[in-house]
């Protein structure tokens, strides 16, 4: 009998030995999709940029024909009281949806939920 | 009694045996990775039934079975467990939601996990799985490419939401890779190169020597790419070219053009600029690119050629995509006068453009370089199904084992790697090899690998592919086909699915968008509608007779019958509606981007001759859905009702261009922007 049990245990043991199992939670640690990122800046190139600028400044070349001049989105205070929900809000709904200036358009019926998500991430970025 | 103990410690060991087996099992990582998942799940569940449904989870093998997709196996989910659970958003690997994509999560059950990333499916072991053992049967995209995924079952060279893919089918396209290298889809593609049978009369030995060592050095939007030729055979291939016998009547209309007299400078310069030529050509950079830079081309081509072929483009290369101009002979002389007294290299050696003493013997060698060397396969002359380069079909699904290497032994033996080394320095694997040197950055050799590694070995089935719906190009035969091949219009502006996209106007809908009349103005004296763009319609000279042949062909030709002909459908609009329309105007905030009078934004066109240029119909559809009429457009949609569409339309119908016609004014401009 005494064997047998060491017979086993050395089984167990050989068997622990040669398939450790993996540390739990030890993988890469989060970081912002790149994938989505890459998407964002896409889309903010595309239907942005022309107000907003390369860097979100508020200097794009039609933003000089615009009053009041689009926000800079760098800004850390506009950065820090505006959440993700309010940016995508902002974007979906337009100027005029939230109380500002209708030459914001809104993007609600042009770009998809995934779409604003994605260039709310990027609009981040900015953030100096 | 020995036999007894033997019989004993045998059916021991037999027992040990079969009990390893289930240890084993229990010990596999999978299972406590599910330990982990459920941990973390129980932790980050909103509720506290959520958490108990984490923690209930039995431990097993989860896995997508496709049978209708190449019968898929994806066992992926049995670690990637949280990969649709919007729980497991900030999750560490390998636990964590996948990025939200147009196909995820929803069509997880019907792609799988293989069909975009590649992996061997069924392995349930991470170092199987995702095939980072050494020549792995089927290694997983690496994350930097992973956009070739959607290349499996989306051919078209655009695909949206895959910029990194659409950039590198469009580079390919662009540098004429498919001229060397057969390709499923490109089977038709014939390069754009010239032909180079004027050489001797177009440029010097000098010039041709200093392209063929670097043509990117030579000019900036050059495609052709670096072939390192060695010195002498530079000089082979150059007599070569030269002792080429020019066509008998290019050459009459070169040797007649020597002879013309000179020309206005300053009116050449005037002409240069309102033809708009920069809407494909550049000057010091500043232009579209997709033809060549101007600013040395006094240095590049004869004054007798240029004469010559700005007369009659056509006959020179009949594939290129520059328009017939109607310039007469005497603006033909200024604007070359203008390019030799401006736009030529003040540094070049006086004998740029000295014609090359053809030697003979050189010439004979030439011509064979210029086949074994490939220029054949751009500048004319390759036949039908015939291809220079090695294959490429299923380049993507190459195995490792079957790379050739050869001295490149600093590479990973991985696909990627190898496609990578190839697209950078495709002639450091061994000597002898002929592919050039293309010059591209690093983000655009990125592209490159990821549009060649979409190239799968087996098409998907039929019911994943998705190609983009091919639209009609009605190009008619006839004196209207020829018309809108002399002036090339399908260089810049789309019908259908055919044509180039430097024009962000399509015309396969023309006809229902903009009235006959001012289609036949326009054409005979364009201006810029949209001033903020580079590229803006030439101005070919068309003469008023060609105008209102393609002004009737456009209007009866390029109609999209879902636009009505009037939309206020027999009730006009009120001066009421006209003025809630021209309320809406200012509420929208439509002045952000168009200009009514003097005030408003430069991103869209000038709104303040919508009644002269505009359909009614085509405002009131557009205003519904701009990106009906392209996918792409800029313009909101601002989800409007009908009414509204109806108001807006009818305030912008009483906006009409000036008694004087626009033409004039802007003509005026665009001298003034040429100076």
């Amino acid at each position: 009998m005494r064997i047998t049990l060491a017979l086993l245990t050395s089984l167990f043991v050989l068997a622990a030995c040669s398939k450790p199992a993996r540390a739990p939670g030890a993988a890469s640690p989060p970081r912002p999709g790149k994938y989505e990122m890459e998407i964002g800046k896409e889309v903010y190139q595309r239907y942005c940029v022309g107000c907003h600028g390369d860097s979100g400044a508020g200097d794009g070349f039609n933003s000089f024909n615009l009053d009041p001049r689009p926000r800079d989105l760098g800004d850390p205070a506009f950065q820090k009281t505006k959440s993700n929900a309010d940016l995508a809000d902002a974007i979906r709904r337009g100027g005029s949806g939230v109380g500002l200036t209708s030459l914001m358009p809104p993007w609600g019926h042009t770009l998809d939920d995934r779409h604003i998500a994605a260039v709310v991430l990027y609009i981040r970025s900015f953030r100096r | 009694m020995p036999l007894q103990r033997l019989f004993a410690f045998s059916s021991l060991a037999f027992l040990a045996v079969l009990a390893f087996s289930p240890v084993k099992n229990a010990l596999r990582p999978y299972r406590s990775i599910q330990h982990e998942f459920a941990r973390i799940g129980a932790i980050h569940a909103p509720s506290m039934r959520a958490a108990e449904v984490y923690r209930e989870r039995p431990i097993a093998i989860q896995q997508i079975w496709i049978p209708e997709l190449q019968d898929r196996v994806d066992r992926c989910t049995t670690c990637h467990l949280g990969v649709a659970d919007p729980v497991m958003a900030l999750a560490p690997q390998p636990y964590r939601e996948h990025p939200a994509t147009y196909h995820t999560p929803r069509d997880i059950q019907r792609v799988g996990c293989t069909t975009c990333h590649g992996g061997e499916g069924l392995a349930t072991d991470e170092g199987d799985a995702h095939g980072t053992t050494a020549d792995a049967a089927s290694p997983m995209l690496p994350l930097d490419y992973v956009e070739a995924g959607c290349g499996r079952c989306h051919t078209a060279n655009e695909v949206p939401d895959a910029p990194v893919l659409s950039q590198g089918r469009a580079i390919m396209e662009k540098n004429g890779c498919y001229a060397c290298h057969a390709a499923r889809g490109h089977e038709d593609f014939r390069s754009d190169a010239p032909p180079l049978n004027t050489i001797a009369m177009k440029t010097g030995g000098e010039w041709v020597r200093r392209w063929l060592s670097d043509p990117k050095a030579m000019d900036p939007n050059a495609t052709m790419p670096n072939f390192k030729l060695a010195s002498e055979d530079i000089d082979a291939l150059s007599h070569y070219l030269f002792a080429r016998q020019v066509p008998r009547e290019l050459e009459q209309a070169i040797t007649a053009a020597a002879a013309a007299p000179a020309g206005d400078s300053a009116h050449g310069k005037t002409l240069f600029a309102e033809a708009r030529c920069i809407s494909c050509h550049t000057v010091e950079g500043k232009g579209n690119g997709s033809a060549p830079e101007l600013s040395k081309i006094a240095s590049r081509a004869s004054r007798a050629w240029l004469i010559a072929f700005l007369h009659d483009p056509h006959a020179f290369n009949p594939q290129t995509r520059m328009p017939q101009y109607n310039f007469s002979d005497a603006d033909v002389r200024d604007i070359v006068a203008y390019f030799e007294d401006e736009l030529k290299d003040f540094e070049a050696p006086q004998n740029i453009l000295e014609p090359l003493r053809v030697k003979q013997r050189l010439a004979e060698h030439g011509e064979k370089l210029f086949k074994s060397a490939g220029c054949f396969a751009c500048h004319g002359g390759v036949k039908e199904g015939e291809r220079f380069g090695p294959d490429l079909y299923g380049i993507g699904d190459r195995k490792a084992t079957s790379l050739d290497f050869g001295r490149r032994t600093d590479l990973p033996h991985t696909l990627p790697a190898w496609l990578a080394a190839k697209v950078t320095a495709p002639r450091s694997f061994a000597s002898g090899l002929k592919m050039p040197t293309f010059p591209l950055d690093a983000t655009q050799r990125r592209a490159v690998v990821t549009a060649l590694l979409s190239s799968a070995a087996v098409p998907v089935p039929e019911a994943y592919r998705s190609a983009p719906v091919q639209q009609a190009s009605i190009i008619p035969a006839g004196q209207i086909g020829s018309l809108i091949s002399r002036y090339r219009c399908l260089s810049c502006h789309q019908i259908g699915s055919k044509g180039g996209d430097i024009s962000t106007a399509p015309l396969t809908f023309e006809g229902s968008k903009v009235n006959h009349d001012w289609i036949a103005s326009y054409l005979t004296v364009p201006y810029s509608i949209r001033p903020i763009l580079p590229e803006r319609m030439p101005i070919l000279h068309i003469p008023a007779e060609d105008a209102t042949k393609l002004a009737d062909a456009i209007s009866m030709l390029y109609v999209d019958p879902a636009i009505p002909d009037d939309p206020f459908a027999g009730r006009p609009a009120s001066d009421a509606d006209a003025s809630e329309g021209q309320r809406l105007y200012t509420t929208l905030g439509c002045r952000a981007c168009h200009i009514i009078g003097s005030a408003g934004g430069y991103y869209g066109p000038p709104l303040s001759d919508t009644h002269t240029r505009l359909k009614p119909g085509w405002i009131y559809r557009y205003l519904l859905n701009p990106q009906r009429w392209r996918a792409d457009i800029r313009c909101p949609n601002y989800g409007l009702t009908d009414t509204d569409a109806l108001r807006l339309t009818a305030y912008l119908e009483t906006l009409s261009a000036p008694a004087s016609p626009a033409a004039p004014a802007a003509l005026a401009k665009a001298k003034e922007v040429a100076r």
